[in-house]
């Protein structure tokens, strides 16, 4: 097992070198860069300064000398200045991260609160009214697209009920590092949590319910049965555990999803995090951070895969390697 | 029982998604009815919008608003005027940081009025003294202090200076300015500190926009301290641990969403009457929503999604030009980046004057105004916008949609259709087909886009979205400011500040001068515009006329669209403005109830 996870580790080093080269490149082959349209809005400013701000920035060298002047850099830990903000990557990352991870963690939990009872109740008792009910909220809640969903929900509960804020990550006006503050993130949180939630439940509801449908006719539930197992017992025991399995796989995955961040929730709640730092970096040519934020994602994708793979090692026996 | 809940759920779903599809789709089937009859739209006048809220109720004591900062992204936090490069940024600043002269309705420095600082300029136009008044202090309570102003010409000047704004001629053309970027001098000697409160600056030339266009920001000197200038971008003292001497100071910022202002008690024109504002980022697909439950008291209203049969019952709407234009400019030549001037030299039939004025005229504008803007936008005619009221000459007509004037321009041209297939041919008989670069963005840019191009199909001229679709705006910047060759037409805009001075633009020697224009008599008006003589406001204004004129006559672009921009403001706000050169700074701004109100 041990060895397993060190080969994956070792196999992750040329994964992230090649990536790097070639974010690196798409970012560069993009048209403009992060000065470009800023003289838009104010003629009065010369070109020349442009050009001389883009020479002390070094956007004018060869993209070989920039790539090994970033990857240098990475390699001290320095991920460098954001082009746009002005402020070390690092910081910029560390608020939006904070936002993003809250919200992703938030909704992964909502998700499963969700998902697993349904899963089960329509993989139980499938063909039948309650079954039905879920699989029509699966076929609604796959159709529905996010940000008409979200607008919908932002405008019930939170313009029409007054019940959550409309925006935002926490209150201003409270002070940071008390019990209000902490309460007050929570309730940022909830409505757009709860909204992401309660669309991202296709994948494990069906993958659930068809599992379950599909061992509850395996001959190791048969024999339970045969034994004489009480119902509840074969189910939680035999069918349950069994049916997991695909869902345990997605959960590396979700890591992604978590830190990877909804670009359409962001924007619809006014929520500061990765996601929509991600898009205006992309549209503001914004390279540092971009490449920044690819390569995290692409760790943790690469890391996502690998957690999936030793849960299922270890809740499967068959498919461990060595 | 359990059935009946969910039928309920799903019922409201089903209304609400009903809802939401028919709130968009009633003004889309409205405007193509209104088509349908061939009846003129019921027009808005923005200029009928009030500048300043109508409030007649007495104001409460202190109270609190909400600003919307109505933006899809976060803003970006960098928030001080040497260094800030976005919009919402500079709105954010507004509040804690200000000019320290007061501005007139012309947008140049006054002493009229309260202002951190009055001036005097000397007899040859070249030297200001500036004397910065008493009681003006930092929200830390230090003094305004003459060398706080003179360190932010030493910011922006700085070899290691990160930000934009040095390029500005009235910046570095202050004596000595040069040495000091180059790092052969370590101040700037044409800024001489008197005492405390006074200072003179000295500038190579004298330059008529100066009023308009000089640096009025001081920065903090005491607060920087120990900072390197080339640090200074990155550090927090323009991020979060902020120092101003406006009406506000703030008092907790969440990066990229939200300030927290309270009122600063000793601010020089008097104690602000609010005792505090929040702003928050809003996303422009909620604003309306926000505003008319009160969620907001007062935001710039996106305007396009303005809705002239929408009567608002808790705001009313502010509305004002924009320093801005839009503008169909035509590729005519390109950029000698070693000589640093515009090269008219394009092998292209837009060379021709005649089919330049008959793509103008063919163009309706006023339709794409009242259609595609609800009024909002009104028809260009010259290129100094009616925002600079003392030079903008409303008596030129410019391109005014004419397709029978059109026509007899391009058949007295010779550009007949000769294959007939309802396109014209060029003088040789030879196709002619144009490309037009357009910006993606918005719901209506690709509409608009096709609207043009039906203009000019209407009139025989072949025109062709480049390469079948819009460009993105990075995109679209590379390839317009790089003179590709298979860009013909473009459309694009500008916003100018509040500099009249149209030099910048339009000179040969001017790299955003994009469509290559180069023209004697133009770069004559151009440089008599901001010459000595130009001091003498009459002679200015005739050198601007002709000029005017001079540009509608040679097309080298076609000015297309000016701008207003809307503000929602809250019924119970009070002595909120927008007007350029009011006396109401937030400072004045009160409210009139506890809560804001909510749509009736």
């Amino acid at each position: 097992m041990l060895k397993f996870i060190i080969r994956r580790f070792l196999v992750m080093i040329p994964q992230l070198a090649l990536l790097s080269i070639l974010i690196f490149l798409l970012a560069k082959a993009m048209p403009g860069d992060a000065l470009t349209g800023s003289m838009q809005a104010n003629p009065n400013l010369d070109p020349k300064v442009f050009e001389e701000l883009r020479e002390k920035l070094g956007l004018n060298d060869p993209w070989y000398e920039q790539y090994g002047r970033w990857i240098g850099n990475l390699f001290q830990g320095e991920l460098g200045m954001s082009y746009i903000h002005k402020v070390d990557i690092a910081d910029l990352l560390g608020d939006r991260m904070a936002n993003t991870f809250w919200l992703g963690l938030v909704t992964l939990i909502f998700t499963y609160l969700i998902a697993v009872p349904l899963g089960v109740v329509a993989g139980r008792w499938n063909e039948s009214w309650a079954d039905k009910l879920i699989v029509g909220y699966n076929y609604v809640s796959f159709a529905i697209p996010l940000f008409v969903f979200a607008l919908i929900m932002l405008f019930i509960f939170g313009f029409g009920l007054h019940w959550f804020p409309i925006g935002g990550s926490v209150d201003v006006t409270v002070e940071k590092g008390t019990f209000a503050y902490f309460l007050s993130r929570i309730h940022h949180l909830l409505l757009p949590a709860i909204t992401a939630a309660l669309l991202s439940t296709v994948g494990t509801i069906q993958y659930l319910r068809n599992e379950i449908i599909d061992t509850k006719l395996k001959d190791f539930v048969k024999t339970a049965r045969a034994k004489g197992t009480p119902e509840k017992k074969v189910y939680s025991r035999h069918i349950f555990r069994n049916s997991l399995l695909p869902v345990a796989a997605f959960l590396g995955y979700d890591i992604v999803f978590i830190i990877g961040g909804s670009v359409f929730i962001e924007q619809i709640f006014s929520y500061p995090g990765l996601g929509q730092l991600f898009i205006s970096s992309i549209n503001q040519r914004d390279f540092s951070v971009v490449n920044i934020l690819v390569m995290l994602f692409g760790f943790l994708s690469i890391l996502g895969t690998l957690i999936s793979d030793i849960i299922l090692s270890i809740v499967d026996p068959r498919i461990r390697i060595d | 029982m359990k059935k009946g809940k969910w039928k309920f759920l799903s019922l409201l779903i089903v209304l609400g998604l009903l809802l939401s599809a028919c709130s968009s789709g009633t003004s889309g089937k409205k405007s193509e009815g209104q088509e349908g009859q061939g009846s003129e739209p019921e027009l808005v006048d923005p200029s009928s919008f009030p500048k300043t809220v109508v409030n007649e109720e007495t104001e409460i004591d202190g109270g609190s608003l909400t600003y919307a900062l109505v933006s899809d992204t976060a803003f970006e936090g960098i928030l001080d005027y040497a260094f800030y490069e976005s919009s919402p940024d500079a709105e954010v600043i507004s509040f804690f940081a200000e000019p320290i002269f007061a501005y007139d309705a012309n947008y140049q420095i006054t002493n009229d009025g309260e202002s951190a600082a009055k001036f005097e300029m000397s007899e040859d136009g070249k030297t200001m003294t500036v004397t910065i008044q008493d009681g003006v202090t930092w929200h830390d309570g230090e003094p305004l202090k003459a060398e706080d102003y003179a360190f932010s010409f030493e910011i922006i000047g700085h070899p290691d200076y990160t930000g934009v704004r040095y390029g500005d001629a009235l910046i570095s053309g202050i004596v000595g300015m040069e040495d000091y970027h180059n790092g052969k001098a370590d101040t700037i000697s044409g800024i001489k500190i008197l005492n405390d409160k006074q200072l003179t600056i000295t500038w190579e030339e004298a330059n008529p926009s100066l009023l308009s266009g000089i640096w009025s920001y001081a920065e903090p000197k005491h607060h920087f301290e120990g900072i390197e200038i080339g640090d200074l971008a990155s550090s927090d003292k323009i991020h979060t641990d902020l120092l101003g001497f406006g009406p506000f100071k703030v008092t907790n910022i969440v990066p990229g969403e939200s300030v927290e202002y309270e009122a600063y008690e000793n601010y020089y024109g008097g104690a602000p009457k609010l005792d505090s504002v929040v702003l928050k980022v809003v996303s422009p697909t909620t604003i309306g929503e926000a505003i008319k439950k009160g969620d907001v008291d007062i935001a710039s209203f996106p305007t396009d999604q303005y809705d002239k049969d929408y009567v608002p019952t808790n705001f009313q709407y502010l509305a004002d030009m924009d320093a801005a234009y839009t503008y169909i400019g035509f590729k005519l030549g390109h950029w000698d980046a070693e000589a640093g001037v515009a090269v008219q030299d394009k092998d292209t039939p837009l060379q021709d004057v005649k089919l330049r004025q008959a793509i103008g005229y063919a163009m309706d504008n006023k339709s794409v105004a009242e259609r595609f803007y609800q009024g909002l936008r009104v028809p260009a005619t010259t290129l100094m916008i009616p925002f600079f009221a003392d030079f903008h000459n409303p008596d030129i007509e410019g391109y005014s949609y004419n397709t029978e004037k059109a026509n007899q321009l391009l058949d007295e041209a010779g550009y007949k259709d000769v294959d007939g297939d309802g396109y014209r041919e060029d003088l040789e008989g030879n196709e002619m087909v144009f490309n037009f670069a357009s910006m993606s963005g918005g719901e209506t840019a690709e509409p608009l886009a096709n609207f043009y191009i039906q203009n000019w199909k209407d009139v025989g001229i072949h025109v062709q979205l480049l390469e079948g679709r819009l460009h993105e705006m990075n995109s679209f910047y590379d390839r317009v400011e790089g003179d590709d060759e298979a860009v013909d037409i473009y459309q694009g805009a500008w916003g100018t500040g509040t500099d009249p001075d149209p030099y910048g633009l339009w000179s040969k020697l001017a790299p955003y001068n994009y469509p290559r224009f180069v023209n004697d008599k133009n770069e004559e008006l151009l440089a008599a515009g901001h010459s000595e003589d130009a001091f003498d406001q009459e002679f200015r204004k005739d050198i601007y006329d002709q000029w005017q004129q001079l540009m509608v006559d040679e097309a080298p672009v076609i000015p297309t669209l000016y701008r207003y921009y809307l503000m929602a403001v809250n019924n119970r706000v009070k002595n909120y403005s927008i007007e350029a050169g009011s006396e109401l700074g937030w400072e004045d701004v009160a409210v009139t109830a506890e809560k804001a109100f909510v749509e009736e």
